[in-house]
Parts: structure tokens; sequence; C-alpha cells
């Protein structure tokens, strides 16, 4: 054992939860994460019914489905997953280096920033003031208070991991990563296409763009988190660490060129396209890699899924993972991309990793913090019941139903069969996506029942106390 | 390995003894032989592939588009592999597996001091 590693495990003695966590702020950003899911899920919902000629608010041009669409993309990927993340990042990097953030006045301070950046997102993208960037939509006059956010996120989150003596835990490894990898790939997509190269040069930087808002930002955040929160739930470490590093390291190399992939059979350079899929195709390898470690932790206590809600969300989640990217080492191999591109495969795919991984993994963790931080168990072990199989039954509907929708909309494309015969077989599997949807919906209306639940409760037991 | 700290102890004693000195060696016979194998094909690969780029780059301003996603990878790359180094000459990967004990004692700790 180092004499570093040594003080590092001195510290936890001098230390409790409350001086380190701040529990308010970790609360706020998880009610406004739900809120902003819950509004997302509604713009999918819209959308869909759009697409089976049944949309509600018809002939309304702010509430019109391309407006709608990108509010779906944007409420989720910055409104949820990065308000959930925050607030787990909240809970976990004050616990994990016995250090409180850098400064807690900036803490919330970021907070109203960063829904003010998403509120006027989607004013923005609802008045006809989206930035031509898929995923980043968010109107050019929001790019430099977003950038300041995720500098100031930086710095409040990196000053107690730099104060951190000895090794660290892969957790923090990820985390890091991640603070450096968003501040420059929202700088990257936002910036350089708006303002310094245009072409197949931005279309290429907006590939990258998309592919590295989930591979930096997203997967090694909710990677980070897993390697905190499985092992402190099964109360034993980690199988390896040594390969949870191989897994963190093959992220940092192999993931930033997979962008690319996107713009298949472009004009932009073949060695480039190439590199993308070698890259992609790799990084299945490293995936590989992490699952395994996950499982061999796993593996003796596997009863537990059944019993520990969080834990089933949790594997869940991984398992759609090792199936999404499995998928995709397949996908971005020109002779697929041949048959899927711009086909519903593709929607598929994204519901896939953003719910059925990311999302399931954030309210896995909010199902074991909320109980914690409200000092008393969930009111409803059957809503929790109910949210899971929705939310896991749902997504795995919508994802096989929109894939395999894909496959026969690339076929009836290759074949040069009319657009519109598309669109009418296409109508059944819509069908079927709404209904997916409304299950996910309810899945999470079940989830914020429960939260209600527990709150009144334990208000009351506060009063009863008092 | 259900106790974090019976573990450690367990594990401090199989590091203080380590590996003989003829396992090490043969170690890194594998290593270097295998570091070879896979680092000279690799190599040329790079070289020729870096002047294919060069080639293009050089074909007027249009060719010059190509060189923007690989500068942006090779810059988060270079970054990476520096952050490696140093986190190799600091000792981060000396012993590799302490810290996913150390996490757990320190959780552990945390909720008793509460």
């Amino acid at each position: 054992m180092s004499a570093a590693s040594i003080s590092t495990g001195a510290h936890a003695e001098a230390h409790t939860h409350h001086d380190l966590v701040d529990e308010k702020i970790v609360r706020w950003y998880f009610i406004t994460a739900l809120i902003f899911l819950g509004t997302s899920m509604v713009a999918g919902i819209l959308m869909a019914m759009q697409l089976i000629r049944h949309n509600p608010l018809n002939g309304i041009e702010i509430f019109s489905a391309g407006r709608w669409r990108m509010i779906h993309t944007n409420a989720v990927a910055y409104g949820f997953l990065a308000n959930g993340f925050l607030g787990c990042l909240h809970w976990s990097i004050p616990r994990l280096t016995l250090q409180p953030v850098f400064n807690k006045h900036l803490s919330w301070l970021i907070y109203g920033a960063w829904q003010f950046v998403v509120g006027a997102t989607a004013v923005g993208i609802l008045f006809g003031e989206a930035q031509a960037l898929e995923w980043g939509e968010t109107p050019v006059w929001i790019d430099p208070v977003a950038q300041l956010g995720l500098l100031l996120v930086a710095i409040n989150f990196m000053t107690p991991i730099a104060r951190m003596k000895g090794p660290m835990y892969v957790t923090l490894w990820y985390f890091m990563a991640a603070f450096v990898w968003t501040f420059l790939t929202y700088a990257m997509g936002n910036f350089m296409p708006q303002y310094y190269v245009g072409g197949t040069s931005a279309g290429a930087v907006g590939g990258l763009f998309i592919h590295d808002l989930v591979g930096l930002f997203v997967t090694p955040l909710g990677w980070g988190l897993m390697y905190y929160f499985v092992p402190i739930i099964l109360k034993k470490p980690i199988w390896s660490h040594g390969l949870s590093l191989v897994g963190f390291w093959g992220l940092a190399f192999f993931y930033p060129l997979q962008g690319i992939h996107h713009f298949l059979y472009t004009p932009i350079p073949m060695f480039l396209q190439y590199g993308a899929v070698v890259s992609t195709i790799a990084v299945e390898l490293v995936v590989t890699t992490v699952v395994i470690n996950f499982f061999g932790t796993l593996w003796g206590n596997a009863g537990v899924v059944k019993t520990n809600i969080p834990i089933r969300f949790f594997y869940t989640g991984m398992i759609y993972y090792f199936l999404t990217c499995l998928q995709c080492s397949f996908q971005v191999t020109l002779t697929f991309q041949k048959i899927i591109h711009f086909s519903d495969w593709v929607v598929g795919h994204a519901h896939m990793v953003m719910f059925g991984v990311f999302s399931m993994w954030i309210m896995g963790m909010m199902i074991h913090l909320f109980p914690r931080m409200l000092n008393r168990p969930w009111a409803s072990q059957n809503l929790l019941e109910w949210h899971y199989w929705l939310s896991t039954i749902g997504v795995g509907f919508m994802a096989g139903d929109l894939i395999l929708l894909g496959v026969f909309q690339g076929w009836s494309w290759a074949a040069l069969e009319p657009w519109d015969a598309s669109v009418d077989f296409s109508y059944p599997f819509w069908v079927l996506r709404v209904i997916a949807g409304l299950a996910m919906f309810g899945g999470l209306l079940a989830f914020a029942q429960n939260i209600r639940l527990t709150m009144q409760a334990a208000a009351k037991e506060k009063a009863v106390r008092a | 390995m259900s106790h974090p700290k019976m573990s450690n102890s367990a594990e401090a004693v199989a590091v203080s003894s380590g590996p003989s000195r003829g396992g090490r060696s043969a170690a890194w016979t594998v290593t270097i032989v295998l570091g070879i194998l896979i680092l000279i094909p690799s190599m040329l690969g790079f070289v020729m592939k870096f002047r294919e780029l060069m080639a293009i780059t050089e074909g007027g301003t249009e060719g010059g588009f190509a060189i923007t996603p690989v500068i942006n990878y090779l810059l988060a790359s270079s970054g990476f592999f520096l952050l490696l180094v140093w986190a190799a000459l600091n000792g981060m990967f000396r012993d590799l597996e302490r810290p996913k004990y150390l996490m757990l004692e320190n959780e552990q700790e945390l909720d008793r001091n509460d």
C-alpha cells in the first residue's frame, strides 16, 4: 500500500456525508430532470402521432412536428440526462474524493444557468431559431452561455478531484475525461461549423459532434456512475479494477474518431470513413471488457437482480448497452449502411441507447438515492415494479419495432419501390411505436406518483416529529 | 473478496511476494515480442496512411478540409496520451486493484459517521 493511498483511506474518518454532499441540490436536479423527461416524452409522442396522421396540434405552426422533434431530442440530452447526471455527480464526487465541490453557491448558479440554457433552447427552437446542427440545435446566442456553464461545471467538480491524493478510482478517470471532452465537444460542434468550416468539412465535424456527445459526454458519465453505484449497492468491489481502466483508456483512444460513421458514402475521404468504421468496431471490443467486468462483479449474487430494483435497472441498461454496441459494430459497415441509412433502424438504435441504457441508469440511481435523501423507503413497491416493467418492455418493443421496420424500408428503397409504398407499410409499425411510447410514458408517471407519495409521507413524518 | 479489508491484506501479501524472477523475465520477453509484432505493422500502416493524408491535403484548398477531423482527433488523443504518461509516471497504475477497495472502505466509513 502506498503512502498516498494510506492518507486517502484515513481521510474518511474525518468526514461526514452531510459535510460533503448537498442533498438539496441533488433533489432539485432529479426533479428538474424528470420534468424535462416528461416534456421530451410528450414531444416524442406528439411526433409519433403525427406519423400516424393523428397529430392533435395539427396546423399550429410553433407546435409543428419538426420543431417538436428537436424539443424531444434536446430535452432528453440537455434537460434530462445532463440534469440527472449533475444530480448524481453532486452525490458521488464528494463521497469519492472526500472533498466537497469547489463552491456550493457556484453549484446553485450552475443549476439556474443550466435551466435557463435548456429553457431558452426550447423557446428558441419553437420560434424557429434552431442552429443547423443535429442534436446541437441550441440557438447560436445560447451557445456561449452553455459553453461557460460547462466550464464552470468542470471547475466545480475537477477541484475536488485535483485535491485528492493517491491513485484514482476508475469512476474519477471517467468523470475527469467527461468534463474535458464535453467542453471540447460542445465547442467543436457548435462553433466550428457555424463560424470556421463549411461544406463537407462541416458535415464531418457535425458527425463527430453527434457521436461524441454520446460517447464523450453521456457514456463516460454513465459508466463512471455505474462503477460507483454497482459496487456500493452490491457491497463488493468491481471484479477487476485493471480491466475497468482498459475500458476507460480504450474509450479515450478509439471513440473520438467514430462520428464520421454517420456520413458513410459521402464525399468525406474514404480513409476517414474507414477509420470511423474500424474504430467503431474496436470500441465494441472495449465495451465487451466493460460488460464482462460488471457481470463478473455480479457473479455469485445474481439473485440481487430480482430483489434490488436499482441493480435491475442498471443491469438491464447494460444488456441494452451491449446490444446497442454490437448492433453498432455491424451497422457502421458499408454493407449495412446501404440498406439502413435514413431508415427507422437508426431511430430504433437511438432509443435503445438513450432510453434503454442511460435513462434506465439514471432512473436506477434516482430509485437508490431518493429513499436515502428522504430517509424513508419508497411508498409503493408495486409502482416501482410498474415503472421498471413498462420502461423495459416499452423500449424493447419500440427498438425492435423500428429496427425491423428500418430493414423493410431499406429494402423497399433499394428495390426502387415508390416512396409512398414504404410509408404505407410503415403505418402499423408506427402505431406500435405510439403504443410502446405510451407504455414508457406510463412508467414515468408511475415513478412520478411514487416520488409524490414518498415525499408526502416524508413531510408528514417530519411534521409529526416536529 | 466479500470483505474489503480482508481482501486488502490478502492482496498486499500477494503483491509483496510477487511473481518469481524467472516469471518476470518471461513476462517481459512475451511483452516485448508481442509489442514488436504488433507495433511494426501498425506503424508501417500508420506511415502509409499518413502519406496518403499528406497527399490529399497538398491537393489544393479543397483537399485541406480532410485534415479538420484528423486534427480534432490528434489533439484530443495527444492530450490523453500525455495524461496516460503522466498517470504512469505518478504511480497511478502501480497498485491497480487498490482503489476499488479504498472506495468501498470510504463509503462504509462515511455511512458509519452519518
